[in-house]
């Protein structure tokens, strides 16, 4: 039987299902039918009856029977419903179980809460998760103003927070993920940051190549690991993106020259693999890197094998090339400028 | 234990896709359902016997609220004996329409699960309570 045990792993899996066979709208169209209008109609049934309050008893429940570790806090004068989420125990099962099918576990919830929340008249004012187990929520009444409410655990001041990646959405919509760039979607973001390389260069260290000297051409990208990278193997040229590796040990060093770029700063990319998501990225002064695991998901490159030795930072690079339909240059130690 | 309102998205789970895309589609969700996400399990059953298929499904059913089975293991089978469907009972308990196909989800997962270790699956009864066996593929075949 298919139990609820396991349930999460397996929901996780039927995303990666229904989006493999019938692709992203299917997916969403899950979320918001089966999820939200049939197997969480109760919440939608108190939601109706009661509001704000009927959708807070709703959560109470569940945070109880799912054993959540979380706060809940109802302002109804203030119009506002918040919840802070310290460790989720959806997340957490895959976290625990090494479970990674989907590109974005993760985006179920803003997937179901939004569309139900729509048909009773509620909207998600705020929201953000940092794909570890940690988010918060915002939500109120639409037809009615509502004003800040002072929360006493705001998981946003909470060490945990400083891990992962962030997504947020504003009145149920997706905020671009970096500063400056419009889009909201990892994969098109990686597909807009490479559109100009004929080819992808990976530089790094466990290079079949790598004795070899390789004279890069001009519309050539790229990608260097973060220990060749914070070693000063990008000077002189271009670097696109720079791959952290699994256990970065070199975030100060990478720092340090990240934040001294004199031009174009490189896009960080990290694998953000279900054991290895808690790196130390903001306390060594560096942004969250973006995520590859969605798009090598997407596009069929990767598929993540629970307790299986993962690919190196730099097969991961190459997986990446794959991806973005660009042919990829074996690494290669030696760099040399493009010709002019 | 964990959350019995789980049982709720598995029935709508199975309702949406049946009737956004057919039987022939649900089939092929809980036939992979068994052959790639439980993997784990299929090599444990394959490499264990039906003493690890019944081992198996005795842990499953413990952590599974509500449900009353009864495992035993033959040379020849590992039948479960549920007398107390953890879900069905849930979701009667909690008023919901259960789609008539429900149970055959355990004939699909289950089935290609067996598959996949080398038995078969049969199932008798349903809608709350009901006898599984798994039994080798060979014998089963009458060879």
């Amino acid at each position: 039987m298919l139990g609820c045990q396991d349930f999460c792993g397996y929901y996780d899996w039927t995303f990666r299902y229904l989006r493999r066979k019938f692709g992203e709208q299917a997916l969403k169209k899950y979320w918001a039918e089966a999820i939200a209008s049939d197997s969480q109609a109760h919440y939608l049934a108190s939601g109706e009856q009661a509001g704000l309050r009927g959708l807070y008893s709703s959560w109470s429940k569940s945070g109880e029977d799912e054993h959540c570790d979380w706060s809940v806090t109802l302002d109804e004068e203030k119009n506002v419903l918040r919840l802070d989420m310290h460790e989720c125990p959806s997340k957490g099962f895959l976290l625990q179980n090494d479970l990674n099918s989907d590109e974005d576990y993760c985006d179920h919830c803003i997937g179901w809460i939004g569309p139900a929340l729509t048909q009773i008249g509620v909207e998600v004012s705020g929201h953000e998760h940092n794909h570890c187990g940690q988010c918060w929520w915002e939500m109120r009444m639409v037809d009615t103003d509502s004003q800040p409410i002072a929360i006493e655990k705001d998981i946003r001041s909470d060490s945990r927070w400083k891990h992962g990646y962030l997504h947020s959405y504003v009145n149920h919509t997706k905020q671009p993920l970096v500063e400056g760039l419009s889009t909201t979607d990892s994969c098109e973001l990686l597909q807009n940051w490479f559109h100009k390389a004929e080819r992808i260069v990976v530089l790094g260290s466990d290079s079949a190549v790598g004795k070899n000297e390789l004279v890069l051409r001009p519309d050539d990208a790229v990608i260097a690991t973060g220990k060749h990278y914070a070693l000063g193997a990008t000077s002189g040229f271009d670097c696109r993106a720079v791959i952290l590796e699994h256990e970065p040990d070199s975030l100060y060093e990478v720092a340090n020259r990240y934040n001294n770029e004199s031009g174009e700063r490189p896009l960080l990319l990290y694998s953000y693999l279900p054991q290895k998501l808690r790196q130390a990225f903001l306390d060594n002064d560096l942004p969250r890197p973006l995520p590859i695991l969605p798009m090598l998901i997407r596009e069929g490159q990767y598929v993540h094998q629970p307790e299986k030795t993962a690919p190196t930072t730099v097969d991961f690079a190459k997986l990446l090339a794959h991806a973005l339909g660009k042919p990829v240059v074996a690494s290669a130690r030696n760099l040399k400028e493009p010709q002019s | 234990m964990s959350a019995p309102d789980f049982y709720f998205a598995v029935n709508a789970t199975a309702r949406h896709i049946n009737d956004a895309y057919g039987m022939e589609s649900l089939i092929d969700y809980w036939r992979s359902l068994g052959e790639e996400f439980y993997q784990k399990r299929c090599e444990k059953w394959r490499t264990g016997g039906l003493a690890e298929i019944a081992e198996d499904w005795r842990q499953y059913f413990l952590q599974e609220p509500g449900a009353v089975v009864e495992t035993s293991v033959d040379e020849s089978a590992a039948r479960l004996d549920i007398r107390v469907c953890p879900a069905i009972k849930h979701l009667r308990d909690s008023g919901r329409e259960i789609v008539p196909y429900y149970c055959e989800h355990c004939d699909h997962t289950c089935g290609s699960m067996a598959e996949t270790a080398g038995y078969r699956f049969s199932r008798t009864g349903g809608m709350g309570a009901c006898q599984q066996v798994f039994t080798k593929a060979e014998d089963s075949e009458g060879n």
